[in-house]
């Protein structure tokens, strides 16, 4: 038996050795990640979609989307012959569980890839870990203008049309049509507050002045004390920054009133799972979408088929711009991956930066590009109200109203505000 | 500057809707001391059932469908009325009959029991109804608004406030006017006196539970057609509810009632001036009651405390 004891110096040299030599390989903040080298592994992607909480409802549709393009992929033969796999965890619409769940996404399941995202304060918390490790995240459906300005990283895409796309193309049309006095209803989080920030600039642009702006915590229930002073205040038209649960029992409670005609409402955009399924006299006003499943385009009626096949149980009937945003990030990510015939993470981020893609291809009026200033796509953005004509067809909710190219609804502030971080500063790994 | 009494009807009618969320929950927390995170999921179930039975879905089809939709939305409403909060309170039985092996044990057994309860709850209403929003369709009568001083009101939520008044004066005229009533106040101020009294304990907490949770269901099914009706619904309820009987008192049922209308007051005046703080009101009341008086508004000392 050796005499020999162990020191607490020796102990902790031997500890810190360990930890280190355990780090080089592992570690997934180390350049050049070496354990997904084998060709046969399978690429696997975290799913940041939330569960829970206000966003659950447009995550389940968003997860539906990022699921559909996987398994396109997976029957296709995979992605450079390696099958795609995913791993979902539920980010409970919660920003500091964004950053656990993409933690433990990034560091215990290994994933290369994250996707997913509806609240703005969750992406964005996403996004800082993503950054970290250099994991290329897709922001899906988040639409706060900071995402793509501000809280721009190198890793991050977002694929959402934003607050000032939607204002630019509603604001100045709603001044003529409505008249000049507005009146702001926001969520008070991140995407409520810079979506208001961009209807203010626009408003004192095209000469609409804000008589008050009431913040709605997050969260809201009951608008009735909101609704008393729209009354009171009497504005010639309510825009409305309001999202998830929080919008659709304002719409319940606007009806209840009767106050969905006048004032005029202008709600910045408008999710699919927010409002299927509600009575039509719910959905008042003007809003703006990136995608409509009723658009006469061609691939359109195929997609819905698609989406029916592969979901004939679920109780939504046909996408919506949510399912339609988690379906075309994953699976341009993916195609991306082709493109650069890599898995490695600066290969890919600059496959899909500036990536061009047809108006065909995206089921929309206008070619789509990933702008290589802000990671933000490009896109058509339509604005639409309710179809009081709907006939038989209860899917059919929505009436288009007007499409806008993206270079007339580019939001110039998000590229002013937005540093990506060099290609060098973004630490380099084979997924 | 805006006038304050229309802020303050608001505020009075929406405490009269915490009221009755709160109603369920104080007698549970009274009777039987277990602090029932179910209670939302039981809120939720009861306004799935009412949907359920209003829109005749479980039976379309059928002969007794065809009859059923030929009704006047009025009696379908008034069924679901009747039907949501029995299903809430056979849920509630069984709930009950699975914390029987926590009684008497650290309070944190019941507490996560009725967590866990909630959470499969809300997790079998999203595998029969879906994920989706649902809409609980109201009769004409009490749909649409009303003007009053130039403003307009919605009748909806004028009847519910009423509807509320008539629920806490009928749970106050059984607790205070009746046999039962006596019985289940007794079992809260010293359960084991009425084991020894001669009276069958589990039945009591058992009627009690299914009393509470009939309640529950029955203000879901108030409060959807407002509130709208999600499968994570419950989870706005319980909140507002625990605040309630803290601030009221835990086991009184005034106090509970008193507490409401405070809390109701506090949100609708802050959303008018103060709009960012409204939700935080309520949470600013718990503070200033609780800091000057722990047991809340109305909680008295027990008498096993002397």
């Amino acid at each position: 038996m050796s005499n020999k004891k162990f020191s607490r110096r020796s102990l902790l040299t031997g500890a810190t050795a360990a930890v280190g030599g355990v780090a080089a390989f592992a570690g997934p903040w180390k350049h050049n990640r070496a354990y997904a080298q084998a060709s046969d592994k399978p690429i696997r992607i975290g799913i940041t979609s939330d569960a829970s909480g206000q966003y659950a409802n447009s995550g389940a549709s968003d997860r539906r989307g990022m699921l559909m393009a996987i398994d396109e992929a997976n029957a296709k033969g995979g992605v450079l012959g390696r099958k795609i796999e995913f791993q979902h965890l539920d980010t409970e619409t919660t920003a500091a569980t964004g950053s656990r769940v993409a933690e433990r996404l990034i560091t215990r399941e290994e994933c290369g890839f994250l996707v997913g995202a509806v609240s703005s304060g969750v992406a964005n918390a996403i996004s800082q870990v993503a950054q970290r490790y250099g994991v290329i995240y897709l922001n899906t459906n988040s639409s706060s203008p900071t995402e793509s300005g501000q809280n721009c990283h190198r890793v991050k895409f977002v694929w959402d049309g934003n607050g000032t796309n939607f204002a630019k193309a509603a604001v100045k049309n709603s001044i003529d049509a409505y008249g000049k006095k507005w009146m702001l209803l926001t969520n008070d989080y991140g995407w409520g507050h810079d979506t208001a920030a961009a209807t203010k600039k626009l408003l004192d642009q095209y000469g609409g002045e804000v008589v008050e702006e009431i913040l709605v915590p997050q969260g809201t229930r009951d608008f009735s004390a909101a609704l008393l002073k729209i009354q009171q205040a009497n504005p010639d038209v309510v825009a409305a920054a309001v999202g998830g649960d929080d919008q659709v029992a304002m719409r319940q409670q606007v009806a209840q009133l009767g106050m969905g005609s006048k004032p005029a409402w202008i709600n910045n955009q408008q999710d699919w799972p927010d409002v299927y399924g509600l009575p039509v006299d719910n959905l008042f006003g003007v809003f703006g979408t990136t995608w409509y499943y009723g658009l006469d385009l061609p691939g359109v009626k195929e997609f819905v088929e698609r989406y029916q096949a592969a979901y004939p149980d679920t109780a939504m009937r046909v996408p919506g711009n949510v399912f339609y945003n988690g379906y075309m990030a994953t699976r341009e990510l993916l195609a991306a991956i082709e493109r650069a015939d890599s898995t490695n993470n600066i290969a890919v981020i600059k496959q899909l930066e500036g990536h061009k893609m047809s108006a065909e291809s995206r089921m929309q009026h206008h070619d789509a590009w990933i702008d290589p200033d802000t990671h933000q796509v490009q896109q058509t953005v339509y604005l639409a109200t309710a179809n009081t004509e709907m006939g038989d067809n209860k899917d059919d909710m929505f009436k288009v109203l007007t499409q806008s190219a993206p270079e007339e609804v580019r939001d110039e502030g998000a590229a002013a505000a937005c540093k990506l971080e060099s290609y060098d500063e973004t630490p380099s790994f084979d997924a | 500057m805006y006038s304050l009494i229309p802020h303050i009807v608001n505020g009075l009618t929406l405490g009269l809707l915490f009221a009755l969320i709160a109603l369920g929950f104080t007698l549970i927390v009274g009777v039987m001391e277990v602090i029932n995170l179910a209670h939302g999921a039981f809120f939720a179930l009861g306004a799935y059932f009412a949907l359920a039975t209003i829109g005749g879905s479980w039976f379309a089809g059928t002969e007794f469908g065809i009859w059923w939709s030929s009704l006047s939305p009025g009696a379908r409403y008034a069924s679901g009325l009747i039907f949501g909060p029995l299903c809430a309170a056979g849920a509630g039985m069984i709930l009950e009959l699975c914390l029987r092996p926590t009684y008497g044990k650290a309070p944190l057994y019941g507490l996560l029991l009725t967590f866990g309860a909630a959470l499969v709850i809300e997790e079998l209403i999203r595998l029969v109804w879906g994920t989706g929003e649902q809409s609980l369709s109201v009769p004409q009568a009490i749909n649409g608004a009303f003007l009053m001083g130039g403003l307009i009101f919605s009748k909806y939520k004028f009847y519910a406030a009423a509807f509320s008044i008539l629920a806490i004066f009928l749970v106050w005229l059984f607790l205070e006017k009746t046999p039962y009533g006596a019985i289940i106040k007794a079992g809260s101020h010293d359960s084991e006196m009425v084991r020894a009294l001669g009276f069958d304990l589990g039945k009591l907490r058992l009627a009690v539970f299914a009393f509470g949770a009939a309640l529950a269901g029955l203000a879901g099914v108030i409060m959807a057609p407002i509130w709208g009706l999600r499968p994570h619904i419950g989870i706005d309820v319980v909140i507002p509810a625990f605040l309630i009987i803290v601030v009221g008192g835990v086991g009184s049922f005034w106090g509970a009632v008193a507490a409401a209308m405070l809390v109701g007051l506090a949100v609708g005046i802050t959303g008018a001036y103060a709009a960012a703080w409204s939700m935080l009101s309520m949470y600013i009341l718990l503070i200033l009651v609780v800091g000057f008086r722990a047991r809340g508004l109305f909680g008295r000392k027990s008498a096993l405390e002397n």
